[in-house]
């Protein structure tokens, strides 16, 4: 096993991997730049070393930064988390060419899965099912042909994509010319790669991946799915397991594609298989294969995989470098079984009536929720600053009950006792997504967020009048004590009028 | 004593242990009964309520029963709690840093046209023209932090 890890990432992410780290007696070491020095994850560290300026191209981006600093500090192996450097196949070949571990795939496997022409067509070659269309296409009579072929509306994404960069839905042959050039332009400036592929487009999908898990003797199994179909501009906001959508023997045969998928790129460690459903043809379904297609596949830890590690009982991060270290996974196939529900809510300081942009400031209060089933997994801390550097997440709220319909209550208790003063946050509008009939009944598909806040039913809760009284009552009261206070002779000298707080028989008359 | 919250006036007596407030011509007794810091238990018309409360300036940020409610503290019961800005005056919609500036001082811009680009946690804003005009001045350089609502840009009719 490993003696010393440095971990090549921030924020609560960086903090995971160090609680597990901790567990099996390894050493850690954090990175940090300057706006990270006093961050949560840098004083849970054995170790912190600075690498650089706050933007993550001087820091966590930075691969030879990383890596003189794992060499510096004498780490045997790196973990890169997820976002930053995690799919980066060059990144793992540099760590590796100086003898560190990286902990995760290998390069091959993260590059032939980074490309998503290349990586359809090593899936359809595996018989995994893939969403109808085309790659290596070139000329615009080609795209043409191909799209009358295969039936609008269709999609055009950029080979070398992600994020829903380079990608246009094109709903009649009409639209086809522009829709071609402008996903070309935004793929060759995202990208510097303008390769297109063309498929169907599924208009009303669940998103629903699969977690695999496999070790360097051969050994890979699927730890079952996850439902992500909640989303905000591509990004996740809520996700659980199992998913309400999968019944027997579905779930059964997309985990095989999955296991398929991965062992067609020579896969270990944790990775993500993702797959869009769409519900529509599965109620007609009779054989195999028809209804879900790979997506992509993430080849690192995911943000959501806290709900597989509740349901399934096992602690991934501890599993990943035990795998990397060279151990065998125990479990195979059978042994594993999904137990009670697990959903997470993702908390962002964004701020859903400006648009959902991006809220900055300092935690003046930040008090996380407790209690049976109620995990949270969190980078932050009172006092801290959040700043406009890094992603927007706060917290990973999770909760794990008997079923579905207990775990949305726990979490909906959960979210009333988090309180976040300083930023304003999206908790208003999660609670608005969980207390939703479409959400109850399953039936969110990845554009309902979008399509149910255009149509109006999706505002954050009607307020309460009763509650908003009750707030502005005790911001008055507050404040008149404080008054009060400051009337009476108080020979000590406090700056702060709220810290007159600390002496709370002092307005209470 | 009054005080004032958003547009909102409170007109607040103590009584002892107690207080009466009073806004549009509605009075609730209110009593506090414990307080530390940053959190009071209070009775408001004899239900218990459970308030945080943080102080940033004039802004005090209140939670009840879940919900967060931003309140701005002002001498007097003016309306309106945004700063208004002129029309030709373009504010940055979020905090973050200035990406790219793409126009200077007297140039022609037409409707849509991106003046500048703005960036925070990994997120692109485009700020653009609301109309047609001429740049009368540019108030930030690129790799600049600016608050929300600071002025990046003013534009003229052209």
């Amino acid at each position: 096993m490993f003696k010393k890890i440095l971990i090549a990432n921030r924020g609560e992410i960086a903090i995971r991997i160090m609680r597990a780290c901790k567990e099996l007696g390894i050493k850690t070491i954090a990175v940090y730049s300057d706006a990270d020095k006093n961050a949560l994850h840098v004083q849970h560290a054995d170790e912190a070393i600075h690498i650089g300026d706050s933007s993550p191209k001087e820091s966590y981006l930075n691969a030879d930064k990383l890596i003189r600093a794992a060499l510096d500090s004498k780490a045997d192996a790196i973990h890169p988390g997820y976002g930053f450097l995690s799919e980066n196949a060059s990144f793992a070949l540099k760590v590796a060419s100086v003898k560190l571990t990286f902990i995760g795939p290998s390069a091959d496997s993260i590059r032939a899965m980074g490309d998503k022409a290349e990586s359809k067509i090593a899936m359809k070659k595996a018989g995994v099912p893939t969403v109808p269309g085309f790659e290596g296409l070139d000329s615009e009579k080609d795209l043409k042909k191909a799209g009358r072929e295969i039936g609008y509306p269709v999609l055009v994404k950029a080979a070398a994509g992600g994020g829903g960069k380079g990608m246009r839905v094109v709903n009649d042959e009409s639209e086809l010319s522009e829709s071609i050039e402008s996903a070309r332009r935004e793929a060759l400036n995202a990208f510097g790669d303008e390769r297109l592929l063309i498929e169907k487009y599924i208009p009303n999908a669940h998103h629903i991946e699969f977690q695999v898990f496999g070790d360097q003797h051969g050994n890979l199994v699927h730890l079952f799915e996850r439902e992500c179909s909640v989303q905000r501009r591509h990004q996740k906001i809520i996700e659980e397991t199992p998913s309400p959508l999968l019944i027997s023997p579905l779930r059964e045969e997309m985990g095989s594609a999955a296991v398929k998928a991965a062992q067609a790129v020579g896969y270990y460690n944790a990775g993500t298989v993702e797959f869009i459903v769409d519900p529509d043809t599965l109620t007609l379904r009779q054989g195999s294969g028809q209804g879900f297609y790979f997506l992509e596949m993430n080849t690192r830890l995911q943000v959501e995989h806290p709900v597989t590690e509740l349901v399934v009982g096992l602690d991934l991060v501890q599993w990943q470098l035990r795998v990397a270290a060279g151990e065998r996974f125990p479990y195979s196939q059978e042994q594993l079984a999904q137990h009670g529900h697990a959903i997470e809510c993702r908390v962002y300081a964004e701020d859903p009536a400006n648009d959902f942009l991006p809220s900055t400031g300092k935690l003046l209060q930040y008090i996380e929720p407790r209690g049976p089933g109620i995990r949270v997994d969190s980078g932050f801390t009172a006092g801290d600053e959040v700043t406009h550097f890094y992603d927007p997440l706060l917290a990973k709220l999770i909760v794990h009950a008997e079923n579905r319909a207990i775990a949305i209550r726990r979490m909906q208790a959960a979210l009333k006792d988090f309180v976040v003063h300083g930023v304003v946050t999206n908790i208003d509008f999660l609670q608005a997504v969980l207390s939703h009939p479409d959400f109850a009944n399953g039936e969110v598909t990845t554009r309902w967020v979008e399509k149910t806040l255009e149509s109006g039913s999706l505002l954050p809760e009607n307020r309460q009048q009763a509650v908003e009284l009750q707030s502005l009552i005790a911001a008055a009261l507050a404040d008149l004590a404080i008054d009060n206070r400051q009337s009476k002779i108080d020979n000590r000298s406090e700056p702060d009028p709220y810290s007159l707080w600390r002496n709370p028989s002092g307005f209470r008359n | 004593m009054k005080l004032h919250f958003n547009d909102i006036t409170l007109d607040i007596s103590s009584n002892g242990k107690t207080f009466a407030l009073t806004l549009d011509d509605k009075t609730i007794q209110a009593e506090i009964l414990h307080a530390e810091i940053g959190k009071l238990d209070l009775l408001i018309d004899g239900q218990r309520v459970t308030a945080y409360v943080s102080s940033d300036n004039a802004k005090r940020w209140v939670t009840v029963n879940g919900q967060t409610f931003v309140l701005t503290k002002s001498s007097g019961a003016r309306k309106g709690g945004h700063a208004h800005h002129a029309a030709g005056e373009l504010t940055a919609p979020m905090p973050g840093q200035v990406r790219a500036v793409n126009v200077s001082e007297g140039d022609a811009v037409t409707k849509g046209q991106t003046l500048l680009v703005l960036e925070a946690m990994k997120m692109e804003i485009r700020v653009q023209a609301p109309r047609d005009g001429v740049v009368s001045s540019v108030l930030v350089t690129g790799g600049q932090t600016v608050e929300r609502e600071q002025i990046l840009v003013k534009i003229e009719n052209g």
